[in-house]
């Protein structure tokens, strides 16, 4: 795969819990497309999925259906994912997670998710743009693509 | 996901097959749940075949270790994916939860 070449995907997803299938039959097929290394399909499938799951559980008070839309581009070896929703306001960069853990009494599940998608990313932008949320993560894949391909 | 649960004299082994997220969890966390009820005390989660894992199968994992430990018992996790074993050492799970190469690794160190 050459780097320098520009590809991208987008789709929605409805917020119900079943919707994770669909997110990862879309990485995947992206991912395979750009000859990602199945790591790096995971990690970004880990990230996006703690993210749907956050806003799906958390983003909206109704129980009416809304959709999540998910837009990736690839340039440069970098791989941009913008996700915007229309729930409550929400900056996953609020949320305090948690310090070096190392014993299991002091290791609570809260912030978790939001932790996991800090570490798995190289940078994560938040916006409020009117009624929606706008979260741009980037994520250096250079040293991802598969041996085959390159 | 596919849970095959066995029995190696008193140890309970789960072999998990496919993907432990928000979706699935709830299974796990039932039958590992009932385990305990039955009072297995000795457990061993088998990764080979797991291809995936969020914080959601974390959390269970975190749970009946818990839950485990305040009955005297044990658990040890084993034949995860690297990038499997990269998510719990991120999430700081590695330092008190036992994590071996193998099945056979996670048999002997319980019957020590």
């Amino acid at each position: 795969m050459n780097p320098m070449v520009c590809c991208k995907t987008s789709f929605k997803l409805k917020n119900n819990l079943s919707e994770l299938d669909t997110l990862c039959r879309n990485l995947q097929q992206f991912g395979n497309s750009l000859g990602l290394t199945k790591k790096c399909i995971f990690q970004i499938n880990l990230a996006l999925d703690e993210l749907f799951t956050n806003i799906i559980s958390y983003g909206y008070p109704d129980s009416a259906d809304h959709w999540i839309n998910i837009a990736i581009s690839h340039e440069n070896g970098t791989l941009i994912i913008r996700i915007e929703d229309t729930g409550v306001p929400f900056d996953p960069d609020s949320v305090k997670t948690p310090e070096l853990i190392d014993k299991i009494e002091d290791c609570r599940v809260g912030g978790l998710g939001i932790h996991l998608i800090k570490k798995l990313m190289d940078e994560i932008v938040y916006e409020r743009c009117g009624n929606k949320n706008i979260l741009t993560l980037k994520k250096n894949i250079e040293t991802f693509y598969d041996e085959l391909t390159t | 996901m596919e849970i095959i649960e066995t029995k190696e004299k008193d140890i309970s082994v789960f072999k998990l097959n496919g993907r432990l997220d928000s979706n699935t969890s709830p299974s796990l966390e039932k039958q590992l749940a009932g385990a305990m009820e039955d009072g297995a005390k000795n457990m061993i989660i088998d990764f080979a075949d797991l291809d995936y894992i969020s914080s959601a199968g974390l959390r269970i994992i975190l749970k009946t270790t818990k839950d485990l430990r305040r009955s005297d018992g044990n658990i040890v996790l084993c034949a995860m994916q690297d990038y499997v074993k990269e998510v719990f050492e991120i999430a700081g799970f590695d330092s008190f939860l036992p994590i071996v190469p193998s099945l056979d690794d996670a048999l002997a160190k319980l019957r020590i």
